[in-house]
């Protein structure tokens, strides 16, 4: 780590461009810092009063850098590994795209796959956002047509990284619309490198979001765009970019509520003028039709709440607009009374909407959607889905998190149409960042929009004294562009900015000491920030979870490929329909892998089909047999990290298990069962009987106890929980080892045929006795037995 | 199985019908006094459940009502310290559970006479935690009809918690008798959102000469700011999971404001860490401001070398907690 330092401190000092060129054929850690700090010097270089083609030169420059670095940022993964798709989902995502390239585009949209959720099936078509399929499978086609023959694996595995790329321009474009130039490089900078972006877009995730908040921002822009110019085009641009991010990301609700809301806002505040009524106007009524053309969203828009606020908010515009067009054409006592009128009857009219929700108890759900999750077990089991802590906030977004409330300050100071728009998205954002953790991604580009405003505007100020003079001259320039795009309806925010640079004029002093210092100690924070990112990346956010790495004490790495050894092993030794039973997180890995039939996976759609899982997970073997044949399973699939100590294993997540068979189950599984009396949760002797026989425990612990890792622990220690296990003479009767991996952790077990029926010694004419009985049995079993599924 | 009949001799059961009638007859005097006195206490315990939801016992009661054996009912019993020089505050938030149980229980449709919920406060029998061999509050036991209570029939409190859902659960567990919970809807919230809102409104209308106030943008910036420092630094995280102030270690007496772990705080910590982001997006104001003001240079000065002060000595700060949060931190870590 020390090199590590000893590197981006070097970086400093050399020049950008070569430092960049390291980078890319190395490990990327140290062109961030470079970047940032280049972004600084354009605006020392722009102070100088060149001609327009410098700027625009850097500018691109410094765009393509940051697309360069965060592109390379991203590859951790590759490097150390190999170009593999990471994580669960990716999975899934992978394996349906693989289906579109080959079958063709049709096929996929009618694709049911018979191969997951075992019987029951899945139709993949109709519940999944297919944006990200068909934009890699797009890219897959035409870099074919074109004669270069890549595999789709090597378009999915990348197809993060370059889209990271066009976020940051398309950042770069928003912030230039909200402040200036300057402002949208440094914003370019933070998000091409920033982790919690990067959490969701290293290469090998490829998921959704990687290519959604490209789009979200692109929205944005354009939005923020047809709000200045208020013309139809951009609109239409706008309501394009929404239908990209529409197919891509169940998020876009975010987009449908925001703008709605900037629209709102901006009619309290009275700055309602033409341009908005034509923007959102279009972009309603355009943005809900082609929204309406994803199959899995379908009829969604006009029936759910999450959209009612965007047609609260239309309806509510046509009216202001026409009382804006009366007020034209009427006296001012006519419209006064006419006013009144229509005012007191949409009071009565919300009034009784309020009252009706709050009879059917809709309104609750409405405002505490965010708290309803937390009590379902199968969603309170995701990580995802905790609130923030502080931690989290810091650590993916370091300086950021400290100095964005400054560039809001700024934007509300200097307020002006498209300002409380960023205001908005900020407020709102950081709300939803806060109850969960995953929607840090939403965040996370405000974040770096209104830091970038915070420290350019510092940067501006303090970096050289020479430069005061020619500061008008720039400021002059970017209010020519504002009134070329907009007209002179900015008057507020040109106003202050005049003021500002008045001031620069005046201002005498400070003295060239100070202004080193404080942009040396700036560049020095920046710098932190590009470590920072570097090291979260390489160290928390690169790993494929597929594959496994440990260290020696001596640095040196040993490569645990575990997983896909025993997905590999099931492709090969198994029958090509065979069933595979494991808990749901493995699911996508063995229909993406292995290419078997599961009975659920990561789509967690069905939740009774998982508690039969858990059930059968947590019972005695004879009970879990009776399940597993009325599921037809042939093999089951756990992951045990006890050899190594890998905490991620199933004994760790089986209360789980046992928690979501107890909500559909409760008369047979009981969590307080799995128990020792003072309420802890063992494995070794003390342990619960009911825990040490059930079928989760056997499996994991099969021949275990004969294991001895090391001289100091006794046979059957348990790594990864520090015990040594309590049941250690286990003996399987209805299912055999088929296959334990190196390190033990994926192991398969094979589930046995019903045995034979024992010879009859009676001669034939005994037969029907015999049926009776069976019937008999069958009757009996299925009286037991509440679920339909298990009567045979 | 299908064959019960078959093989038995025929005496047995005619044996045995005969001794307990035999029985029948002997007792039949007593087994008379008993049905009285238990349809008594019936009717008895029908009658305070009627006036209120939860029955409260002393000694006398819980022994005669509860313990003593001519039972044809199940109870629920609590066992708590409500006065308030006992300063339990877990008591009281169980209480508030357990009648919005008893509540659901006995206005359900299938309220009966099964059932019945009381409480028994340590100051009014405290013989009966003696008896008991009870040492803590508040603790929930169920007395089935028939039997002693066996160690299942006192609630899990430690682990399940006291929500009244889950005694549901449980009750219906030891019971099957099934309680839907009705919680009565919390009007507070709504009533002091309608008194903001025309608290507001009044302020509005008395000031309405003068409403320049509202377009000051420095009171909505505070306003926005806020909002931006209260979840940064995890308040919300605070309000869902309801941790601790503060870590007091019993040994030691040593107030621990900081948590260990990096997935977890205290409310102390994250109001220090709120005050610090303030800090730092201050000093960033400030810097701005000392560049752009007019006025004496000197003044200017001192404002940007204060306002880099606090950028730069609170980021530290700050870089430090959660340094001590994030072990290992910025080295790289044996796992990798």
């Amino acid at each position: 780590m020390a090199e590590h330092h000893g590197s981006v401190s070097d970086s400093k000092h050399k020049a950008s461009a070569a430092n960049v060129g390291a980078s890319f054929s190395g490990n990327g850690r140290t062109s961030p810092v470079a970047n940032v700090s280049s972004g600084a010097e354009r605006a020392l270089s722009t102070g100088l009063a060149q001609p327009a083609g410098w700027q625009s030169l850097l500018s691109f420059t410094i765009l393509f850098l940051a697309w360069l670095a965060g592109f390379s940022a991203r590859l951790f993964a590759v490097i150390r590994f190999e170009s593999i798709i990471h994580e669960f989902d990716p999975w899934f995502n992978y394996r349906s795209t693989h289906h579109l390239t080959i079958n063709g585009f049709y096929e996929f949209l009618n694709w049911f796959d018979d191969r997951a959720w075992y019987p029951l099936g899945r139709i993949v078509g109709g519940t999944v956002y297919p944006g990200l399929m068909v934009t890699a499978g797009l890219i897959h086609y035409v870099l074919n047509l074109l004669h270069v023959t890549v595999h789709i694996r090597d378009v999915c595995v990348f197809l993060a990284p370059v889209f990271s790329g066009l976020t940051s321009i398309s950042t770069f474009l928003l912030t230039r619309e909200l402040w200036n130039q300057g402002a949208g490089l440094l914003a370019a900078c933070f998000i091409a490198i920033v982790p919690g972006y990067i959490s969701r877009s290293v290469a090998g995730s490829f998921d959704n979001e990687g290519i959604a908040i490209f789009a979200l921002q692109f929205t944005y822009y354009l939005w923020v765009k047809s709000v200045k110019t208020g013309s139809v085009f951009w609109a239409i641009g706008c309501c394009l970019s929404y239908f990209y991010m529409v197919s891509a990301w169940g998020g876009y609700v975010f987009i449908i509520n925001l703008i709605p809301l900037h629209v709102f806002v901006l009619l309290l505040m009275q700055r309602y003028s033409r341009r908005v009524y034509i923007a959102y106007s279009t972009f309603y009524i355009v943005g809900l039709v082609l929204s309406m053309q994803i199959p899995f969203v379908g009829f969604q828009p006009i029936r759910t709440s999450e959209h009612m606020a965007a047609a609260g908010v239309f309806a509510l515009l046509q009216a202001y607009a026409f009382l804006q067009y009366l007020k034209d054409r009427l006296t001012k006592q006519e419209f006064q009374t006419l006013f009144f009128l229509g005012v007191s009857l949409a009071a009565g009219a919300v009034f009784l909407t309020v009252i009706y929700l709050t009879y059917t108890g809709d309104i609750f759900r409405l405002l505490y959607t965010c708290y309803i999750p937390i009590h379902i077990p199968i969603i309170a089991s995701v990580s995802e889905h905790q609130p923030t802590t502080w931690v989290s906030f810091f650590f993916d977004l370091h300086i950021l998190v400290c100095t964005f409330p400054a560039g809001l300050w700024f934007c509300i100071k200097n307020i002006n149409d498209e300002r409380v728009f960023v205001a908005l998205y900020a407020i709102s954002a950081v709300y939803f960042a806060g109850v969960m953790v995953r929607l840090m991604l939403t965040l996370t580009p405000v974040v770096c929009m209104l830091s970038a405003v915070a420290f350019s505007s510092v940067f501006q100020h303090y970096l050289g004294d020479d430069m005061k003079r020619e500061i008008p001259a720039v400021e002059d320039n970017s209010d020519d562009d504002d009134k070329r795009n907009s007209g002179n309806l900015y008057d507020k925010a040109g106003k202050v900015r005049k003021h500002v640079s008045e001031q620069d004029k005046a201002e005498e002093g400070l003295g060239p000491n100070i202004k080193s210092i404080v942009t040396m100690l700036m560049l020095m924070l920046l710098m932190m920030f590009a470590v920072h990112c570097t090291w979260v990346t390489s160290n928390a956010y690169s790993s494929p979870s597929v594959v496994l790495a440990s260290y020696n004490n001596d640095g040196s790495r040993n490569i645990l490929d575990d997983f896909r050894e025993a997905y590999y092993w099931l492709r090969q030794n198994t029958d090509e329909h065979a069933r595979v039973m494991s808990w749901w997180d493995y699911g996508y890995q063995i229909a993406g892998m292995a290419n078997r039939t599961t009975l659920v996976d990561n789509n967690t759609w069905n939740n009774s089909h998982i508690a039969l899982v858990g059930k059968a997970m947590s019972s005695n073997e004879s009970a879990a047999y009776e399940i597993m044949r009325s599921l037809d399973v042939d093999y089951v699939l756990i992951i045990f990290g006890g050899v190594i100590g890998y905490s991620g294993d199933d004994i760790n997540k089986f209360l789980w298990m046992v928690r979501i068979a107890e909500g559909e189950h409760p008369k047979d599984i009981r969590e307080s069962d799995y128990f020792t009396p003072q309420g802890e949760f063992r494995v070794d002797k003390a342990g619960s009987p009911i825990l040490l026989n059930c079928l989760m425990y056997k499996m994991s612990y099969y021949r275990f106890g004969e294991m001895q890792l090391d001289f100091r622990t006794p046979p059957g220690f348990d790594r990864t929980r520090n015990a040594e296990i309590g049941n250690k003479d286990i003996k399987l009767k209805h299912l055999e080892e088929a296959f334990t991996s190196e390190h033990w952790l994926v192991r398969i077990y094979k589930v046995k045929k019903e045995e034979n029926r024992a010879p009859l010694d009676h001669s034939p004419r005994s037969t029907i006795t015999n049926k009776q009985k069976y019937t008999s049995k069958k009757v009996w079993f299925a009286l037991r037995c509440d679920h339909p599924l298990w009567v045979v | 199985m299908a064959s019960v009949s078959s093989g038995f001799p025929f005496n047995l059961p005619i044996a045995s019908l005969l001794v307990i009638l035999l029985i029948c007859l002997h007792s039949g005097g007593g087994q008379k006094k008993k049905e009285n006195m238990l349809a008594e206490k019936v009717e008895q315990m029908m009658e305070w459940s009627s006036r209120r939801s939860v029955i409260r016992m002393n000694g006398d009661k819980f022994r005669r009502f509860v313990k003593a054996p001519p039972r044809n009912y199940s109870v629920m019993v609590m066992f708590t310290a409500l006065q308030p020089q006992r300063q339990c505050s877990v008591c009281r938030q169980a209480n508030e559970e357990y009648q919005v149980l008893a509540n659901s229980w006995r206005y359900s449709s299938a309220f009966s006479n099964k059932l019945f919920f009381t409480v028994v406060d340590y100051d009014e029998g405290a013989d009966v935690f003696q008896q008991l061999n009870m040492n803590s509050a508040p603790t929930f036991m169920h007395f089935p009809a028939k039997g002693k209570p066996k160690r299942a029939d006192t609630f899990d409190l430690q682990r399940i918690g006291f929500a009244s859902e889950q005694l549901a659960k449980w009750i219906a567990d030891r019971t099957d008798v099934q309680i839907r919970v009705f919680r009565p809807p919390n009007y507070s919230g709504t009533i002091a959102l309608a008194l903001l809102v025309s608290l507001v409104g009044g302020l509005l209308y008395l000031r309405r000469n003068n409403l320049e106030f509202i377009y000051n943008k420095t009171g909505w910036a505070m306003a926005a700011l806020c909002v931006v420092f209260a979840m940064t630094s995890g308040q919300m995280w605070n309000h869902i999971r309801g941790p601790p102030y503060a870590h007091k270690n019993p040994q030691n007496g040593q107030v621990s404001y900081i948590h260990g772990s990096s997935q977890a705080q205290f409310v102390a910590e994250s109001h220090i860490i709120l005050l610090l982001n303030a800090a730092i997006t201050m000093g960033m104001v400030l810097l701005n401001e000392a560049a752009t003001s007019k006025g004496d240079v000197g003044k200017r000065r001192i404002i940007c070398l204060v306002g880099l002060g606090l950028v730069v000595f609170f980021f530290s700060f700050l870089l430090s907690i959660f340094r001590s949060k994030y072990h290992g931190y910025p080295y790289r870590t044996e796992s990798g």
